[in-house]
């Protein structure tokens, strides 16, 4: 419902950063139904996306720039092909399992990083391709809107979808070989069968989310077979939580909303999404929605007077804490920046950094004391918090 | 080859780089015959069991199992072909329910491996299946437990319906009783032969009471060679059996 009453409230700048947030929650959702239901953590997912992206362009740019397909339609083009991608590269890679088939799978994402610049009809070299959406259906699709619109609607198929897989026997099967692929040979399974399977489902929708992509964007560059790109679904399923099954679009719908957000004020933006996730994984290993469960829970058994001020205090502290690295972070960053340096060469003593509105000078004590007293003001809220609960346990 | 046998095994070797575990092991089974592998610690009696299955390949000798050849087949050609088997340390599901166990075992025989188009709790001839096979290890009280989570002799029970899942016409069990108490020993023997009534079954056991109670004949397995073969009564009095396993056994 809110999803779709964004277009109108909205402005087109965010309405496309909300396009980029389903496109992620779809390749999250999709990659997790590899790493999270089948157990199988891959390490190069941006290949079947990629893929996806660069069939669909082509597709649209097929028959004199008509498209093979009406516009609506483009992904499934981006879907096949990352099917097709995917069995023949899944084939290889579930050969293998554990650390081996993540190795293989970088090696695949690697080989095609390397190889698309070269091959410039089929990638288009450094510029990449570009395409146009086609009218159809009596849409233009020329606006944010009908774009954003399309890709709700094929999200939320793709999302649907990928949910009534776990519903299936080929969905209970793929949870089965998580558990225990040995004993399922002994059950008279083809252990292979079922990984490829797995796999090129899971490519499939990694290659949708792609050809949406492409679509909202009307190009494809190699930029797309980047390590970055497999990195970031990684990080944003385990973020969010691969345990459950919105956990990972939700972790992908938060990291790209705020690396929209923060990318333009922050140089540091890279940091701060490995800060997160090494925090996430070593504080709640369940990601967010693992939190969610477990704060819900909380509520639930041990009743709002016990909960909510542990809730707040914890709330509290993980504010403080990301305040006073936030801080320490951006000044260090501008310290340490040429500019800075070549100022304090110019002026022969260290200039005052403007950061949140207001001047800090670096050398004084003030400046450090202020982050440091929040970093341990958020670590005592933080043991508070635990104390609380535990003393009530 | 008599034409009742159901399993054959002629000059079977297993060697590990330059040592041999199995060395030269024949043995014939009748179909409907319960036989019990006896032998000490480190004759090879899992390795055999091991080469039965498909979870090794022999390094000689040849295994057929319903007339045809079926060593260097995989374990799940084996299974398909009418061979099921438990494992020495249990092999479940443990965080899939018990129910759900079941349910896995028992979908292989209807082809839907590759079903994503329907949902599994739609199917009621898997359903039915399923929790009759529960109810046959008086497991269905059990149902919606994790399977990591029930007591041992509980998963023994599981690993029992799931063996029983494929219709099979030989059953192997290695050592079902392990790690149990006298009482859990007596309850899975009982329960063993009620559920491979009518079937071949190849078991390994060391509680020489259970052997002798569900085995119809005994093979005495030492240092990688069948030794002797017969009746428990035979396997008593045998005084080279004597001398290399029941003799250390009594004594101890």
């Amino acid at each position: 419902m809110l999803l779709a009453a964004l277009p109108a409230l909205l402005p087109a700048g965010l309405l496309i950063a909300s396009n980029q947030m389903l496109v992620a929650a779809l390749f999250a959702s999709a990659y997790s139904l590899l790493s999270g239901r089948a157990g199988m953590l891959s390490f190069g997912h941006a290949a079947y996306f990629g893929i996806g992206a660069f069939a669909t362009v082509h597709a649209m740019n097929a028959v004199g720039g008509a498209g093979l397909l009406p516009t609506p339609l483009m992904p499934l083009i981006g879907a096949a092909a990352g099917l097709a991608v995917g069995i023949v590269a899944g084939w290889f890679a579930t050969q293998r399992s554990g650390t081996t088939f993540a190795m293989i799978t970088l090696a695949i994402a690697e080989l095609l990083h390397a190889l698309a610049p070269q091959l410039k009809s089929l990638f288009g070299g450094e510029s990449g391709i570009s395409a146009m959406r086609m009218p159809a259906w009596g849409l233009d699709f020329g606006s944010t809107t009908q774009v954003y619109y399309l890709t709700l609607c094929w999200v939320l198929l793709s999302l649907a979808l990928l949910y009534f897989h776990g519903l299936t026997p080929a969905g209970r099967l793929t949870l089965a070989l998580r558990e225990n692929g040995h004993r399922l040979r002994f059950l008279g399974y083809n252990v292979h069968g079922l990984g490829v399977s797995a796999f090129a489902i899971s490519a499939m929708f990694s290659g949708l989310a792609g050809g949406l992509q492409a679509l909202s964007n009307e190009a494809a560059n190699y930029a797309v077979f980047d390590a970055g790109v497999s990195a970031s679904v990684v990080l944003n399923s385990y973020i969010g939580g691969v345990g459950s099954f919105f956990g990972p679009a939700l972790g992908a719908a938060l990291m790209s909303f705020f690396g929209y957000a923060v990318s333009d004020i922050t140089q540091s933006w890279m940091l701060y999404q490995g800060v997160l996730f090494v925090g996430v994984m070593m504080f709640a290993p369940a990601g967010v929605s693992g939190l969610l469960g477990s704060g819900s829970r909380l509520f639930a058994q041990r009743g709002w007077k016990l909960a909510l001020p542990v809730t707040l205090l914890a709330v509290c502290a993980a504010l403080l804490l990301s305040a006073g690295g936030v801080f320490i972070v951006e000044m260090l960053q501008r310290l340490c920046s040429q500019d800075y340096r070549a100022m304090a060469q110019a002026a022969a003593k260290l200039p005052t950094i403007a950061l949140f509105g207001r001047a800090w000078s670096p050398g004084s004590v003030l400046t450090w004391a202020l982050p440091v007293a929040l970093l341990v003001l958020g670590a005592v809220l933080a043991l508070a918090a635990r104390r609380r609960l535990g003393a009530n346990a | 080859m008599s034409s009742s046998s159901i399993l054959n095994i002629r000059g079977l070797r297993k060697s590990f780089g330059a040592t041999e575990i199995i060395r030269g092991v024949d043995l014939e089974l009748r179909a409907g015959e319960h036989r019990a592998l006896i032998g000490p610690n480190g004759a090879g009696k899992s390795t055999l069991f091991h080469l039965i299955s498909g979870n090794l390949r022999p390094t000689a000798g040849e295994i057929v199992f319903k007339g045809q050849r079926i060593d260097g087949w995989s374990p799940e050609r084996i299974n398909r072909h009418g061979l099921a088997r438990s494992f020495q340390i249990t092999n479940i599901f443990p965080r899939l329910t018990v129910f759900e166990n079941v349910r896995i075992a028992v979908m292989q025989r209807r082809h839907v491996q590759y079903n994503f188009w329907r949902r599994i709790e739609g199917m009621r001839a898997i359903r039915e299946e399923a929790e009759a096979l529960l109810e046959r290890v008086r497991l269905q009280h059990r149902a919606g437990t994790l399977g990591g989570e029930m007591s041992y002799s509980e998963q023994r029970s599981l690993e029992l319906a799931m063996t029983l899942a494929s219709d099979p016409q030989l059953i192997l069990l290695d050592e079902p009783m392990a790690g149990m108490s006298a009482e859990e020993t007596q309850y899975t023997a009982g329960l063993i032969r009620e559920l491979t009534a009518g079937r071949t079954l190849l078991l390994v056991e060391h509680d020489m009471d259970v052997v002798f109670s569900l085995g119809d004949s005994i093979s005495v397995l030492v240092y990688g060679q069948v030794i002797a073969t017969g009746t428990p009564d035979e396997i008593r009095q045998d005084a080279s059996v004597r001398e290399a396993y029941l003799g250390e056994e009594h004594a101890a």
